[in-house]
């Protein structure tokens, strides 16, 4: 067999076409060549699988770090398989490479995740005219703790008797100063409520920043309300007892306004159903209904609002004035602004002017269980 | 003892229930039955039924014992599976006799951590078809997200990792196994050919490669802490020492857990060579060790708690020290740690009874501290205008039949098992193997990372 070899057995000049793709690959091309040659065989019928597994084996070990071809299986006590400790049957470049693309992959995502959900607005500053943000403008020397505010996004949010979507708390610091702070929903700008949530039930609505919650799809597991700094979410933890009134939906159709039904978590809304509408639009309930002029409510962005309009108006009046806005150190970014003295870290709550149990309220979801007690508490008195 | 007799003894399980094993079913069945008339009246009347409320202006909080006992059986399945594929990947063999039980503990517990998920949302209507569209994207916030995936993630590797052992055992004991589960063997056995051991073998292997990387370092090291750790609104919550805290918590828990259950089983089949003093002895030193780091990752967070700590900080610190039920949780783990200090040092005081007492106690405590870390972080918010509001926690017979349910289920769920399947392995995972890596895996024995000693032979 003069000026043939066995390569040209497989078909004459395919050494001559085979090697430089081989070599391409980067790896031993003469092995290339034998396991090409052997299959050829094993088609042809004149070796065994068994006998082509084990063949180059060792040869796919040195070369490739490992051998995933079935061979393995046929049940060589020397196979790699046998060895207790199965990492040696991969070279430790192999284990690396597998390593180090397992963690190129981690970096990938996370980054591809940040790029696409999580950058937030101090990375990426709007270009343009700053976004609709709705929020508030409280001014603590006003309020005297008459809670209209409360009873009145009572009256038109329907909700229960434990919630207080708005609630004016009285505090004393440590110099015996006593003042009132209404707290609604901070509305955050980085909001961890909204980060929390695990089915997107939370969310801050584009069109003006409204933090809100879809009452369709909430599952109720209350990881919001753990995870708001400032306490203003309250669970729906028994079927309601007053109907909706008011039309609860948002212009895109969400339910979002009024009382969250049964297992579901509602807190201060900024009244989205008002927003929608034209002739409402920029007002919300509890500061039209405030008789000392204490809330105003409006797009905290637009200098031509109601809240920006009295900030501006009570700097000129007094010449300086003091803001403030609650727990900035977490983060959150708020959008309700105080006007007044910042509570002291060791303020306490006190009993107001008016004291909130005066109004009727109650003090846990525990107290409206409606229902028959079972008959076991029953007979030892009830709950 | 000779692997005949060995085999004969483990088989006993499978036989004729005894009138007392009735009396077992009865029980856990009852508490079952309870524990869902108990849930069809939170299902009728909402969650107000439990004590729990709104933090803040509400005065109460919002995750009770529900959330701490998630946590708690999440933990014994973490560390239940831990122990079992340290069993396969160091080869320690002190606790091979164990290490099918603690597999099914990890699944009955891990089902039982799913229920209490269930428990706890006020829409369980919702749960699928509220998480399953938001998936793809709540993965990259929501901590709780993180937790679902990861725990089914888990159910679904145990799973594989209990199947793929069990197939070899009934293959082998087919014979001798009760001919009324015939069907169920054969839905097991379905494909499965002898010769596939050698590569489930080293599927085995990887999975358990895998359960020891994931456990410590993403689920209860991890995913699980983080639901709190990374929350600055709850001081008591809030930092980095979750983690490991968690993490000494489960293993704690699983240890008391399994030797609870492997003394139950060795005193109900008088198994003292099947599951032999070795085990527990080792099962012991294990717990004392754990519960070590335990206590001291607690040290840690009150001594930074107290000496000069920012304010939310300090207060969180200290309404846990004032807590007598911290103490009633903090006290009898030293006490464990004492006494099978002691006993791990002094050969001789060795009693099986008191070392499964020690590990029930420790289980209890952890128990404790776990409602009490949940409870006490959402009394303690940072916003402190709210301190002072009246309100208290105190679990409702609702939240407490949950957990006479949850033992129930657990019961029954051995009670089952035992007579399906047999409850420690039996076919030797070495055997056949040669002299060769006979000597590799004693090799590894001496350099486990527990230095644990190997059961005498
Ligand atoms: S105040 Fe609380 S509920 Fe409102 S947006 Fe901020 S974090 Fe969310
Ligand atoms: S309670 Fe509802 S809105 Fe809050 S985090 Fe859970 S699913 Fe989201």
């Amino acid at each position: 067999m003069t000026g043939l070899n066995k390569w040209d057995m497989i078909r004459p000049g395919w050494e001559q076409d085979a090697e430089p793709l081989l070599a391409a690959g980067g790896h031993d091309p003469v092995l290339g060549k034998e396991a090409a040659w052997d299959a050829l065989r094993l088609v042809r019928g004149e070796i065994s699988e068994e006998e082509f597994y084990q063949k180059h084996h060792q040869a796919y070990l040195n070369e490739f770090g490992a051998d995933m071809r079935p061979a393995v299986s046929v049940g060589d006590a020397a196979a790699p398989l046998d060895e207790p400790n199965y990492l040696s049957g991969m070279s430790r470049r192999a284990a690396l490479k597998l390593l180090g693309a397992g963690v190129a992959g981690l970096f990938f995502t996370s980054w591809w995740a940040r790029q696409t959900f999580g950058a937030s607005p101090e990375e990426k500053p709007p270009a343009g005219p700053l976004p609709v943000q709705m929020g508030m403008v409280v001014d603590l020397e006003n309020c005297d703790g008459c809670l209209v505010c409360m009873a009145a996004c009572r009256g038109h949010n329907g909700t229960p008797a434990w919630t207080h979507w708005m609630y004016v708390i009285a505090f004393e610091d440590e110099n015996g100063r006593v003042n009132t702070l209404p707290r609604t929903c901070q509305h955050c700008s980085n909001a961890p409520c909204v980060k929390v949530c695990p089915v997107g039930a939370r969310f801050k609505r584009k069109k003006d920043g409204l933090v809100l919650s879809n009452f369709d799809i909430c599952i109720g597991c209350r990881y919001c309300q753990v995870s708001c700094p400032y306490g203003v979410n309250y669970f729906q933890w028994a079927e309601p007892e007053t109907q909706v009134h008011i039309e609860s939906r948002d212009y895109r159709g969400r339910w979002v306004a009024g009382r969250p039904p049964k297992g579901v978590m509602g807190k201060c809304t900024f009244c989205p159903e008002r927003q929608d509408e034209e002739e409402t639009k920029g007002t919300a309930v509890c500061a039209l209904s405030c008789p000392h002029n204490a809330l105003h409510f409006g797009d905290m962005n637009d200098p031509n609002s109601s809240p920006r309009r009295y900030l501006e108006q009570k700097k000129q009046e007094k010449g300086y004035i003091s803001t403030f806005r609650l727990l900035e150190e977490y983060g959150t970014r708020p959008n309700v602004l105080f006007i007044g003295q910042r509570p002291s870290p060791r303020a306490r709550p006190v009993e107001g002017p008016v004291p909130i149990k005066n109004m009727g309220f109650m003090e846990s979801g525990r107290a409206v269980i409606k229902g028959e007690h079972p008959w076991f508490l029953s007979a030892f008195g009830g709950q | 003892m000779d692997e005949q007799t060995r085999t004969r003894h483990i088989l006993k399980t499978l036989g004729r229930p005894t009138p007392k094993y009735f009396i077992f079913l009865l029980l856990g069945g009852a508490g079952l039955l309870w524990f869902l008339y108990a849930w069809s009246y939170q299902l009728q009347y909402g969650m107000a039924v439990t004590g729990l409320g709104d933090w803040g202006a509400g005065g109460g909080v919002p995750w009770g014992i529900y959330i701490g006992s998630f946590i708690w059986w999440v933990g014994i399945a973490h560390g239940g599976i831990i122990i079992s594929a340290s069993v396969r990947l160091f080869k320690l063999e002190a606790f091979k006799p164990v290490a099918r039980m603690a597999e099914l503990l990890t699944i009955a517990a891990l089902s039982v951590a799913g229920l209490y998920i269930i428990l706890h949302v006020g829409r369980p209507d919702r749960i699928v078809t509220s998480i399953i569209p938001a998936f793809p994207w709540r993965i990259h916030f929501s901590p709780l997200v993180w937790d679902v995936t990861v725990i089914t993630l888990y159910f679904v590797m145990t799973g594989t990792y209990l199947l793929l052992t069990v197939r070899r055992d009934i293959h082998f004991l087919q014979k001798k196994l009760p001919a009324v589960f015939a069907p169920l063997y054969r839905l097991l056995l379905m494909g499965y050919h002898p010769s596939e051991d050698k590569k489930v073998e080293r599927m085995v292997w990887w999975l358990a490669l895998g359960i020891i990387l994931m456990a410590p370092l993403l689920l209860h090291g991890g995913v699980i802490p983080w639901l709190f750790a990374l929350l600055p609104s709850m001081p008591g919550w809030y930092g980095a020492i979750q983690g490991p805290q968690f993490l000494s918590i489960a293993l704690t828990s699983a240890l008391g857990a399994v030797l609870l259950i492997a003394y139950i089983f060795r005193r109900a089949y008088g198994w003292k060579d099947v599951l032999p003093d070795s085990a527990f002895r080792s099962l012991g030193s294990a717990l004392a060790l754990f519960a070590l780091f335990f206590l001291w990752l607690q040290l840690q967070q009150i001594i930074t708690g107290v000496f000069a700590p920012p304010l939310g900080v300090e207060e969180s610190t200290a309404a846990k020290l004032h807590q007598p039920l911290y103490w009633a949780a903090i006290i009898p783990v030293g006490l464990v740690l004492l006494y099978l200090g002691a006993q791990w040092a002094i050969r001789s005081i060795f009693s099986i009874t008191r070392t499964v007492v020690a590990g029930v106690v420790a289980v209890l405590a952890v128990f404790l501290e776990k409602v009490l870390f949940v409870v006490e972080g959402l009394m303690e918010p940072g916003f402190k205008l709210y301190q002072g509001v009246p309100g208290s926690y105190w679990p409702s017979w609702v939240e407490l039949s949950s957990v006479v349910g949850a033992f129930s289920f657990v019961l029954v769920f051995f009670l089952v098992v035992a007579k399906v399947m047999p409850i420690v392995e039996v076919v030797e995972e070495e055997a056949g193997a040669s002299d060769g890596h006979r000597e590799m895996a004693e090799l590894r024995l001496r350099t486990t990372p527990l230095g644990l000693r190997r059961a005498e032979k």
